[in-house]
C-alpha cells in the first residue's frame, strides 16, 4: 500500500540532485499534487455548505431554495430510477435532445464540408462567404435561440437549425485551413511518381484532412449542444433544456444543479467513450499522440525533433536525464 | 527501339522588363477585383435572401427583414433605449471581467506550486467547460435580482481562461534571458521591468480578451433572468411582447457592439503594444 | 538504360525586380550504368534542375529529353526528407506507388524492402522508425518501381554522420547490382567523390562550370590517398570558380 512511499528519495543517479530533506511517509503523501487534487471536492462540499449557512443568517432567504449536496444527490438518483415529477424522465429527456443533435450535426457536417472545401480552394468562394462565416462565429447562440424560438415555436425544426447554425462556422473554418494547409511536399512526391489523381485524393488529401474534420466534428458537437440547451430553454416543450428551465421556474435548484450535473456527465460520456476511441483509431499512425490537436506542424519537423532526441540519446551518458 | 518518352520544348522569348512588371500589376488588380466582386455578391445574396424570405418564406412579423432591422434601430435610439441598456450592461461586463481577471491571476499564480496545481485541475477544467447557463441559473435562483448573482456568474465562467494564459506565461517565462540577467546582476526591480512584465503582458490580455468575449454573452444570459436593466431585461421584454423585430434588432446591436470592442478596440490595444511578439499563446 | 539530353535549359523564377535565375543556358548528355552527382553552393540551382528533370517544375526555356529504351517507367525519386505518407504503413507507402497491387507487385515492394534491411517493418507506421529508417524506405520506395533513372535530392544531409555512410554504402551496392541511371544532387563534396564516377559543378546563377569525370575503382573509401586526392581537386576547382566565397 505504501510502496511508492517508502521507495528511497532518488539520489542513484549519478547527477549532483541536492539531497532532498528528509520527510516522513504520510507527509509527503499530503503534500503530493494528486492528493492535492483529491483534496478539491471536499473541499467544495465544506465551502457550499458553509456558503448555505452563510446566505440563510445574512439575508431572510426562504432556506427552502437553497440545495445541499444530499439534496442533489437524492435528486439524481431518483431521475435516474425514472422516479420524476418532471413530465419526460430522463431518458426520454436526452433521447429527445440527442435525437435534435444528432440531426443538426449531421447537416452542419456535410453543408460545412462542402462550403469549407470551396473556400479553402478557391479565393472568390472565400471572399464571398468570408465576412458571413467570421460573423457566424462569433453570434453567439443566445442570440438564435431567442430569436428561433419565436419563429418555430414548440417545432423540433427550431432546436435543429440552432444545432446547426451554431455548429456550421465551426467546421467550415477548420475545413477550409485543412484544405490550405495540404501537404504540398507529398504531393509533390506524389506527381513525381505519376500516381494518379484518385489515388492522390483517396491516399494523400483525405487522411491530411481528417484531423480537420475531426476537430470540427468535437466543435460541432459541443457547441451544438450549448446551443441546442439554450434554444429548448427559452421556446421548447421538451428536451435537456427545456427541463432545466422546468427546475428553475419550480424553484428546486437541486433540480438545476443535479440537471447540470448530467450534462457534464454526459459530455464526459461523449467525449470518452465515443470521441477518444474514434480519435485513437483514426489517428493511430501518429507516435504518443493521443491530443485531439490539429496537426499542424510539418511532418519533416517532426521527425527532425525525433532525430535531435535520438543524438542527444545517444550522445549522453547513460542513466542520467535532462531534468530541471 | 522507339526512343523519345518526354519530350518538353518550350520557348519563351525574355519579356520586356516594363511589360512584365505591367503583366503582374495588371493581375493583382484583377485578383483585387474579382475578391471584391465576389465579397460584394456575398453581402448582395445573403442580405437579398434575407429581405426576400421575410414575407416571402416566414411572415414580416416573424422575421423582419434587414431593412425593418434597420428602421427599428433607429427607432430605438430615437426613443433613448439604447444608451442606458447598453451602459447598465457594459457596467456589470466590466465589473465582472476585472474580478474573475484580478481572480483568475491569483490561481494562476499560487498554481506555480505543484500542491496547488493539483487542487485546483479540476476547478480550472470545470471553468473551461462548463456552459454559463448552468451558473446564471444557479446564481439567479440563489440571488434573485441581486447584483452580485449576475457578476458572480461571469466570474464563475471566465477565471479560468485568466488563470490558463496567466500560469501559461509564467511557465514560459524566458529562463535564459533571465539566467543573462542574474549574471550580469540585474536588479529585481529592472529584472521585473523588463524581462517578466514585458512577456506576461501579452499573456494577461489575452486572458483578458477572452474572459470578455464570453462575459458578454453570460451577461446579456443573466440580464435575460434577473436584471432590470440592460440589454438582456430589453431583449426578455421584446420576447414577451412578441416584438421580434425588437428582439432581432437589440440582438444585432448588442452583437455589433462587443464585436467591435472585441476585434476592433481590443485588437488595436493589443496590436499596438505587443507588435514585438507576432503569435500570443492562447489556449 | 536512360539518355539524358538537355539543351539550353533556362529557368527563371519571379519577374522584375525579383527576378532570381536558376538555371542559365545548361547543355547536358547523361546516360547508361553512371552515378552522376550535382554539386554547388545552396542556390546555384542543381534541386531546381532536378525537379525540372523529374517533372516538378517546367522549365522556362530550352529543351529536355529522357529516353528511355524499352519499357516505359516513370522515374524513381527519393527526397531530402522522406516524403512519406505519415497515415500509411511503410507497405502501404510503397504499394501508393505502385501502377497494381497484385502478389507479384508485393513481392518485388517486399524484395526492395529487404534490400535496405527493413524487411520486418513493412506493417510499421513511418512515425514508428527513425529518420535513417525512413529515408531508407523512401530510397526503397524509389527502387521498387524499377525505374530506369533514378533522382535524388540530397537524401543524406538530414541524416547523421555514421548512418549517411551506412545509407550511401548501401545505395552504391544497390546501384551496381541494379544498373540504373543515378542523378544525385549534394553540397558534400566528399560524398559525390565517394559515390559518383561523374561530377558536374554549378555555380551561383545556374551555370555549368565543370564537368568531372571520376575514374577509380569502387568501393571506395574516404580514407583512401586516391580518393582524398580526387576530393582536395574538386574543391580546388571550386576555389578556382570562386564558389567556397558564398
Amino acid at each position: 500500500m505504501t510502496a511508492v512511499a517508502t521507495k528511497p528519495p532518488s539520489s542513484s543517479s549519478g547527477t549532483a540532485i541536492p539531497p532532498r530533506r528528509p520527510s516522513s511517509a504520510p507527509m509527503r503523501f499530503i503534500k503530493s499534487p494528486r492528493f492535492a487534487r483529491a483534496m478539491f471536492l471536499p473541499a467544495v462540499l465544506v465551502f457550499w455548505l458553509i456558503s448555505n449557512k452563510l446566505i440563510e443568517n445574512s439575508w431572510d432567504f426562504d432556506s427552502s431554495v437553497l440545495a445541499t449536496p444530499r439534496e442533489v444527490w437524492d435528486f439524481m438518483w431518483a431521475e435516474v430510477t425514472r422516479d420524476t415529477v418532471a413530465p419526460k424522465d430522463l431518458y426520454e429527456t436526452f433521447g429527445i435532445s440527442l435525437y435534435r443533435l444528432g440531426i443538426g450535426f449531421s447537416i452542419s457536417m456535410i453543408l460545412g464540408t462542402t462550403i469549407g472545401l470551396g473556400m479553402g480552394l478557391s479565393r472568390a468562394v472565400n471572399a464571398f462567404f468570408h465576412d458571413w462565416v467570421m460573423a457566424l462565429l462569433a453570434m453567439p447562440a443566445l442570440a438564435w435561440a431567442l430569436f428561433l424560438s419565436l419563429i418555430f415555436g414548440f417545432d423540433n425544426k427550431g432546436p435543429i437549425i440552432a444545432v446547426v447554425l451554431a455548429g456550421i462556422p465551426f467546421v467550415i473554418v477548420n475545413v477550409r485551413e485543412g484544405v490550405r494547409s495540404t501537404p504540398r511536399d507529398l504531393f509533390d512526391m506524389s506527381n513525381a511518381f505519376g500516381v494518379p489523381s484518385n489515388k492522390r485524393t483517396r491516399h494523400v488529401l483525405l487522411p491530411s484532412l481528417y484531423p480537420f474534420l475531426f476537430a470540427s466534428a468535437r466543435y460541432a458537437l459541443s457547441i451544438g449542444w450549448k446551443g441546442l440547451v439554450i434554444i429548448e430553454l427559452f421556446g421548447g416543450q421538451d428536451g435537456a433544456g427545456w427541463t432545466v428551465k422546468f427546475w428553475y421556474d419550480a424553484h428546486r435548484l437541486h433540480g438545476v444543479i443535479g440537471y447540470s450535473m448530467f450534462f457534464v456527465i454526459f459530455a464526459l460520456v461523449m467525449e470518452n467513450a465515443i470521441l477518444e476511441p474514434i480519435s485513437r483509431r483514426v489517428f493511430r499512425w501518429r507516435p504518443s499522440l493521443n491530443s485531439p490537436d490539429i496537426v499542424e506542424e510539418e511532418m519533416d519537423a517532426l521527425y527532425d525533433v525525433e532525430e535531435l532526441n535520438r543524438e542527444l540519446d545517444a550522445n549522453l551518458p547513460t542513466g542520467s536525464t535532462q531534468e530541471t | 527501339m522507339i526512343a523519345v518518352v518526354t519530350t518538353m520544348t518550350t520557348e519563351v522569348p525574355a519579356p520586356d522588363r516594363v511589360t512584365q512588371e505591367d503583366i503582374e500589376e495588371a493581375a493583382r488588380r484583377k485578383e483585387l477585383i474579382i475578391r471584391w466582386i465576389s465579397r460584394i455578391s456575398g453581402y448582395v445574396v445573403v442580405l437579398g435572401l434575407w429581405e426576400w424570405a421575410s414575407g416571402a418564406v416566414l411572415e414580416e412579423n416573424l422575421l423582419p427583414g434587414p431593412t425593418r432591422v434597420l428602421q427599428t434601430a433607429v427607432e430605438l435610439f430615437q426613443d433613448g433605449k439604447v444608451f442606458p441598456a447598453f451602459g447598465a450592461s457594459l457596467s456589470r461586463i466590466l465589473l465582472g471581467v476585472f474580478l474573475s481577471f484580478i481572480i483568475g491571476s491569483m490561481i494562476g499564480i499560487i498554481t506555480q506550486n505543484r500542491w496547488f496545481s493539483g487542487f485546483f485541475k479540476d476547478a480550472i477544467t470545470i471553468g473551461l467547460t462548463s456552459p454559463g447557463l448552468i451558473w446564471v441559473l444557479i446564481t439567479a435562483l440563489v440571488f434573485g435580482n441581486r447584483w452580485f448573482g449576475p457578476i458572480l456568474a461571469i466570474i464563475l465562467t471566465t477565471f479560468a481562461l485568466v488563470s490558463v494564459n496567466v500560469a501559461e506565461g509564467i511557465g514560459s517565462l524566458p529562463k535564459d534571458t533571465l539566467d543573462m540577467a542574474r549574471a550580469f546582476k540585474v536588479n529585481l526591480v529592472d529584472r521585473n521591468r523588463h524581462i517578466v512584465i514585458p512577456h506576461l503582458a501579452p499573456y494577461l490580455f489575452t486572458g483578458l480578451r477572452f474572459s470578455f468575449s464570453i462575459g458578454w454573452k453570460v451577461t446579456v444570459l443573466t440580464e435575460i433572468f434577473t436584471a432590470s436593466s440592460g440589454i438582456g431585461f430589453e431583449l426578455r421584454i421584446a420576447q414577451i411582447l412578441f416584438r421580434q423585430d425588437e428582439v432581432l434588432t437589440w440582438i444585432l446591436l448588442f452583437f455589433v457592439f462587443a464585436l467591435f470592442l472585441e476585434k476592433v478596440v481590443l485588437q488595436a490595444i493589443e496590436d499596438r503594444f505587443f507588435r514585438w511578439r507576432k503569435e500570443i499563446a492562447s489556449t | 538504360m536512360a539518355e539524358i539530353k538537355i539543351r539550353n535549359l533556362h529557368k527563371e523564377f519571379g519577374t522584375g525586380a525579383d527576378k532570381v535565375v536558376a538555371l542559365e543556358d545548361v547543355n547536358l548528355d547523361m546516360g547508361g550504368h553512371v552515378f552522376v552527382s550535382i554539386v554547388g553552393p545552396s542556390g546555384c540551382g542543381k534541386s531546381t534542375l532536378l525537379n525540372i528533370l523529374s517533372g516538378i517544375e517546367t522549365p522556362t526555356s530550352g529543351s529536355l529529353e529522357i529516353t528511355q529504351s524499352g519499357h516505359k517507367a516513370a522515374p524513381g525519386y527519393v527526397f531530402q526528407a522522406a516524403r512519406l505518407l505519415p497515415w500509411r504503413t511503410v507497405m502501404d507507402n510503397l504499394l501508393f506507388v505502385q501502377q497494381d497491387k497484385s502478389d507479384e507487385t508485393r513481392a518485388r515492394c517486399q524484395k526492395y524492402l529487404e534490400m535496405v534491411q527493413l524487411g520486418d517493418k513493412g506493417d510499421k507506421f513511418p512515425g514508428e522508425l527513425s529518420g535513417g529508417m525512413q529515408q531508407r524506405v523512401g530510397i526503397a520506395r524509389a527502387f521498387s518501381i524499377e525505374p530506369d533513372v533514378l533522382f535524388m535530392d540530397e537524401p543524406f544531409s538530414h541524416l547523421d554522420a555514421i548512418t549517411a555512410r551506412s545509407l550511401r554504402r548501401e545505395l552504391h551496392t544497390m546501384w551496381a547490382d541494379t544498373g540504373k541511371t543515378i542523378i544525385f544532387v549534394t553540397h558534400d563534396v566528399g560524398e559525390a567523390v565517394e559515390l559518383s564516377n561523374r561530377i558536374l559543378v554549378f555555380a551561383q546563377g545556374g551555370r555549368l562550370e565543370d564537368d568531372i569525370t571520376v575514374d577509380l575503382d569502387f568501393p571506395r573509401d574516404a580514407a583512401d590517398e586516391e580518393v582524398a586526392i580526387a576530393k582536395a581537386s574538386v574543391l580546388r576547382k571550386f576555389e578556382e570558380f570562386d564558389l567556397l566565397a558564398t
